[in-house]
C-alpha cells in the first residue's frame, strides 16, 4: 500500500437518523488507491447504512463526500453519481443468473455485442469474456454454466462482472459487502489473493466482513464502526483479532446489565433436550432446557440458529439426531408443527403476519377453532375476546377488525407473539423477536415472554442483538458454524462477553479447520 | 399494559375518530358497486328505448334466470381465487358435466342420479386438477388450461359435436325455467348454493383458513395448516360448483350443447375478481360476487333491449375481468383493506369504552 497516494474516497461526518435511532452519526472514512480497507462492526453498528448512503440509495442526512476531484454533500449522491465515479458495489444477496453462462452473465453487466442487423455476435462476446477472464485470472470457461462453477469462481464472476468495463482501473472503488459469507476456507484465500491483485493494480477496495480472522495480513487499514461512530481506525499490524474485538465491542461493562436471572430454573427438570441434531446449517446441536428458562442461542449470520429452531419447531426436518420434550421423543410429522411448539420466525412479514386480513384473524390464525361451537364461528364472541386480550397485550389499533398491515411493526409483532401465547404452549421458539421494533415495543415483548414462562413455558430465542441476550436470556448457547460450541450463563452473560465470544469462536474453529 | 391510563384514554379517543370514519368510507366502499348497479337499472329504466321492457317482471326474470347458471360458475371460480390459485377449467368442467349426466338421464337414469353424476364428475375433475398443482407442483393456470383442453376433447369425442336433447326430465326442466312467487327456481337454487357457501367460508374455521392461505401461504404452514390438501380441497369444491352449474345448465337450455361451458369461464373470473370490490372489499367474498353479476346482467340486459349488437357483451366482460383485477389488486394494497364486516357481524362497536 501507498501511504502517498490520494485519498480516492473520503466521506467526512456523515449521518442519518431513521425516526429515533441514530443509524450514523458523524462517520469519517477515507479510501485511498490500492488499497484494501475492511469496514468492520457489530450487527446494527451502521455498517449496512453506511454502505447504502455510498451507493446512493439512502440518503444522508449530514455529510461530505469526496470523490476524486469532485465534493459535494453527502445528500446528493444518486446510485447515477456513485456510478459515474466508479464506484461499484457487490452486495450480498446474489446478483448473478446461476443458469447461465458465465459469458452470459458478464455480457448481463456490459451488454452483448452485436453483428449487423442487432443479432447477438456470439464468437466475439465468447472471445471477450475470455479475455475478461484472463484479466481477472478467474479459472473458467465462457460457456460454462454459472451455477456449475465453485462458490469463490461464481463470486468473482460478479466482482469481474462489476470491474470489467473500467477503462482505466486506476479509478476504481469496490465496495464489497461479506464477500466471504458463503464460501469456505481454502476459498476464501483464493478471492484474497485476487483482491489483493486488483488493488495493487490500482483498484481502492472497501471491504465489509464479520469474519475477523480473515483479516490480519490481508488488509491495509482498518475502519471499526459502534452504533453508529467511528470507534478506532487500525493501521497495517494493529489489525488483529483481540484489538478489532475490544473495538467492536466496546470498553467492558458498558452494555446492558443482565437482568434479574430466576433463580429458582438451576434445579429444575430437564423438559427439552437436543441431542446430536444435524440439518439445514445445523451440523451439530446439543442442548438441554430446564424447567423455567429462557435460553439465548447465539451466532453470528449463517451458524445455524434459525435451521435450529425451525427443527425444533417441526418445519424442517432433521437429517440426524434426537429431540424429546419431557421425555418424549419430537418425531417429524411431514412439516407440521408440533402441538406443543411455538414459533415467531425472523421475517414477520414473509412468514407470519396476514397483512390483508383483519387484526382478529391474525391473532385467532392458530386458534381457528376456539370460536367455532354449533357449526358457527362466533365471531362476536371471538372479536371480545381479541379486544380484551388486546388490551391486556398493549396491543395499539384502531380496531380488531383493521387490516393487519394498519400496523406499526411492534404491534404486529406483539400480536403475532399473542397468537402463540394464547395456546399456552410448552416450547417458545423466537426468531429475532424484537428485530425492528421500537425499545418500548422490545420491553413488552421481552414481558409477555418472561410472563408465558413463569406461567410454564421454556423459551429458545435466537437474536443477533446481545444486549437483548444479556436482558431477557437466563443462559446463552453459543452455535458456531453449526456447532453448540460451549455457554455462557450467570454473570458472564453480558452483551460484551457474547460478541466477544461468537468472535472468538471463529477464531478457533478457523485455527482448526485451516 | 406497561402505557399509563392517560395513553389509553388518548389512544381511545384516537381510536374512536379513525374508526368513525373508517366505519362510514368501509361503507361507502363495500356497498359502491350495488349503488352503481341500482344507478345503471334507474338508467334504463327512465331510458326512452328501454323504458317500457326493462323494468317488468318478465324482463326480470329473463335476466335473473338467464346468469343463475353465471353465479354458480363465479362460485367455483371463486373458492380457489380465495387461495390464489386459478381455476380455468370451470368452463369445460361444467360442460362436460352437463353432458355427462344428460347422456345418463336421456338414457333412463333418474334426475338424482343425473345430478349426482354431473357434481360427482365436476368434482372428480377438481381432484385432478388439485393433484397436479399440490403434488406434481404444476402451475395450476397450465395445468386447468391443459386439463380444460382435454375435456374439450373428450366431450366432442363424446358426442360427436351433437346436443343431447332428448329424455331431460321434466323435473330438471320445470327447475331451469318455472317460477316460485314469481322467482325464478334456477336463480333460488343458485342463491341457495351462494347461501352455503357464503356459510362456508364466512362462518367456519375453514372458511378463516382459506383466506389464511391466500393473504400468505408461507405463514398459513407455520401456523400449523396444511396448505396442499386445502388447496386440493378448494379445487374439488370448485370443481363440484362446476358440476353443478353444469346441471343446471342444461335444465335451463333444455339440452345438453357440448362446449357451451367455455364462454362462463372468462365471465365468471370479471365477477369473481370484481366480487372484492363489493360489500367485503379488499378480499373475494359471495354476495360481493353477487352483486358484480347482477352489475354486469343489468349493463348487459339494458344494453341488448337498447338494441345494442351481441358483442357488446363481450366489450362490457372483457372491461370488467381487466376493472376488476385492477380494483382486486388496489384494494388488497390500501391501507384499510378491511371492511368493517369481515371480522364479525354489524353493529359490534369497533372499541369498548374503557
Amino acid at each position: 500500500m501507498s501511504d502517498a497516494a490520494a485519498p480516492r474516497l473520503v466521506v467526512e461526518g456523515l449521518s442519518r437518523r431513521f425516526g429515533a435511532t441514530v443509524a450514523l452519526d458523524g462517520v469519517g472514512l477515507d479510501l485511498r488507491a490500492g488499497e484494501i480497507h475492511a469496514l468492520l462492526g457489530a450487527n446494527g453498528s451502521g455498517k449496512s447504512t453506511l454502505i447504502k448512503v455510498l451507493a446512493g440509495v439512502e440518503q444522508a442526512d449530514a455529510g461530505r463526500v469526496v470523490l476524486g476531484a469532485r465534493a459535494m454533500p453527502a445528500a446528493e449522491l444518486t446510485p447515477a453519481v456513485a456510478h459515474e465515479h466508479h464506484l461499484r458495489f457487490l452486495h450480498q444477496q446474489d446478483s448473478t443468473f446461476g443458469p447461465l453462462s458465465v459469458a452470459e452473465n458478464l455480457a448481463a453487466g456490459t451488454g452483448y455485442p452485436r453483428r449487423a442487423g442487432g443479432a447477438i455476435d456470439w464468437r466475439r462476446l465468447r472471445a471477450e469474456t475470455a479475455g475478461t477472464l484472463e484479466r481477472f485470472g478467474i479459472d473458467a470457461g465462457p460457456d460454462d454454466r454459472l451455477e456449475r462453477l465453485r462458490p469463490v469462481t461464481q463470486q468473482m464472476v460478479a466482482i469481474a462482472r462489476l470491474l470489467q468495463s473500467q477503462d482505466d482501473r486506476q479509478h476504481g472503488i469496490l465496495v464489497l459487502d461479506e464477500p466471504t459469507a458463503a464460501l469456505a476456507r481454502p476459498e476464501v484465500r483464493v478471492l484474497h489473493e485476487a483482491l489483493r491483485r486488483y488493488a495493487a493494480s490500482g483498484q481502492a477496495i472497501l471491504y465489509v466482513t464479520h469474519r475477523l480472522d480473515e483479516l490480519s495480513g490481508f488488509a491495509d487499514r482498518a475502519t471499526v464502526l459502534r452504533e453508529g461512530r467511528v470507534a478506532g481506525r487500525l493501521d497495517g499490524d494493529e489489525i488483529e483479532h483481540d484489538r478489532l474485538v475490544e473495538l467492536i465491542s466496546g470498553p467492558l461493562g458498558v452494555a446492558g446489565a443482565p437482568a434479574t436471572r430466576v433463580a429458582a430454573a438451576r434445579g429444575g427438570d430437564v423438559r427439552l433436550r437436543v441431542e446430536g441434531l444435524r440439518g439445514g446449517a445445523v451440523r451439530n446441536a446439543s442442548l438441554a432446557v430446564r424447567a423455567g428458562e429462557i435460553v439465548g442461542v447465539a451466532g453470528l449470520v449463517g451458524s445455524g440458529r434459525s435451521s435450529l429452531l425451525e427443527m425444533l419447531f417441526g418445519t424442517r426436518r432433521p437429517e440426524a439426531g434426537a429431540i424429546a420434550l419431557d421425555g418424549e421423543p419430537l418425531a417429524w410429522r411431514g412439516g407440521r408443527p408440533h402441538d406443543a411448539a411455538a414459533y415467531v420466525p425472523e421475517d414477520r412479514v414473509r412468514g407470519a403476519a396476514f397483512m390483508p386480513l383483519t387484526v382478529t384473524e391474525n391473532i385467532m390464525a392458530a386458534s381457528t377453532t376456539r370460536h367455532w361451537r354449533g357449526l358457527r364461528l362466533r365471531r362476536g364472541e371471538e372479536a371480545r375476546f381479541t379486544r380484551a386480550l388486546m388490551r391486556e397485550q398493549g396491543i395499539t389499533a384502531a380496531g380488531e377488525r383493521v387490516a393487519f398491515r394498519t400496523l406499526s411493526g411492534g404491534n404486529q409483532q406483539k400480536a403475532i407473539l399473542a397468537r402463540w401465547l394464547m395456546r399456552e404452549p410448552a416450547v417458545l421458539l423466537l426468531d429475532e423477536p424484537t428485530q425492528g421494533v421500537d425499545i418500548g415495543a422490545r420491553a413488552a415483548i421481552h414481558d409477555m415472554v418472561r410472563a408465558a414462562v413463569a406461567r410454564g413455558a421454556i423459551a429458545l430465542v435466537a437474536t443477533s442483538d446481545a444486549e437483548e441476550m444479556a436482558m431477557l436470556c437466563d443462559r446463552a448457547v453459543l452455535l458456531v458454524r453449526g456447532v453448540t460450541s460451549g455457554e455462557v450463563a450467570g454473570d458472564e452473560l453480558t452483551a460484551e462477553t457474547l460478541e466477544r465470544l461468537s468472535y472468538a469462536q471463529t477464531t478457533v474453529e478457523a485455527g482448526t479447520r485451516g | 399494559m406497561a402505557s399509563a391510563p392517560i395513553d389509553d384514554a388518548v389512544d381511545e379517543r384516537r381510536r374512536r375518530r379513525v374508526s368513525l370514519s373508517g366505519r362510514l368510507n368501509d361503507r361507502v366502499e363495500a356497498l359502491a358497486l350495488l349503488g352503481l348497479a341500482v344507478l345503471v337499472a334507474l338508467f334504463f329504466t327512465l331510458l326512452p328505448a328501454t323504458g317500457d321492457t326493462f323494468p317488468t317482471v318478465a324482463n326480470f326474470q329473463a335476466l335473473s334466470g338467464s346468469q343463475a347458471v353465471l353465479a354458480v360458475a363465479t362460485l367455483a371460480v371463486l373458492v380457489p381465487l380465495i387461495c390464489d390459485e386459478f381455476d380455468l377449467s370451470v368452463g369445460a368442467n361444467l360442460g362436460l358435466a352437463g353432458i355427462l349426466s344428460a347422456s345418463a338421464m336421456s338414457s333412463g337414469a333418474p334426475l338424482v342420479l343425473g345430478i349426482a353424476i354431473a357434481i360427482g364428475s365436476g368434482m372428480l375433475v377438481g381432484a385432478i386438477n388439485g393433484v397436479l398443482v399440490t403434488r406434481a407442483h404444476v402451475n395450476a393456470v397450465v395445468v386447468t388450461l391443459g386439463v380444460a383442453t382435454i375435456i374439450h376433447g373428450v366431450v366432442q369425442a363424446k358426442t360427436s359435436g351433437n346436443s343431447i336433447t332428448e329424455g331431460i326430465p321434466v323435473g330438471l326442466l320445470d327447475l331451469g325455467s318455472g317460477t316460485w312467487l314469481g322467482v325464478p327456481r334456477i336463480l333460488l337454487a343458485a342463491l341457495l348454493a351462494a347461501g352455503f357457501l357464503y356459510y362456508v367460508l364466512a362462518h367456519t374455521p375453514y372458511g378463516r383458513r382459506l383466506y389464511m392461505l391466500g393473504a400468505n401461504r408461507e405463514a398459513a404452514k407455520l401456523v400449523g395448516l396444511r396448505t396442499d390438501r386445502m388447496l386440493f380441497s378448494t379445487f374439488v369444491i370448485g370443481g363440484g360448483l362446476a358440476g353443478l352449474a353444469g346441471i343446471l345448465q342444461v335444465g335451463r337450455a333444455g339440452s345438453a350443447v357440448p362446449s357451451i361451458g367455455e364462454a362462463f369461464t372468462l365471465p365468471a373470473f370479471a365477477a369473481a375478481f370484481l366480487s372484492a370490490a363489493a360489500i367485503q372489499p379488499g378480499r373475494f367474498n359471495v354476495w360481493g360476487a353477487i352483486v358484480a353479476i347482477s352489475f354486469l346482467t343489468i349493463i348487459n340486459g339494458g344494453l341488448n333491449l337498447a338494441g345494442a349488437e351481441n358483442y357488446i357483451a363481450d366489450f362490457v366482460n372483457g372491461t370488467a375481468l381487466i376493472i376488476g383485477v385492477g380494483l382486486a389488486v388496489w384494494l388488497r394494497r390500501r391501507r384499510r383493506a378491511v371492511p368493517r364486516r369481515a371480522a364479525d357481524g354489524p353493529g359490534a362497536p369497533v372499541a369498548e369504552p374503557t
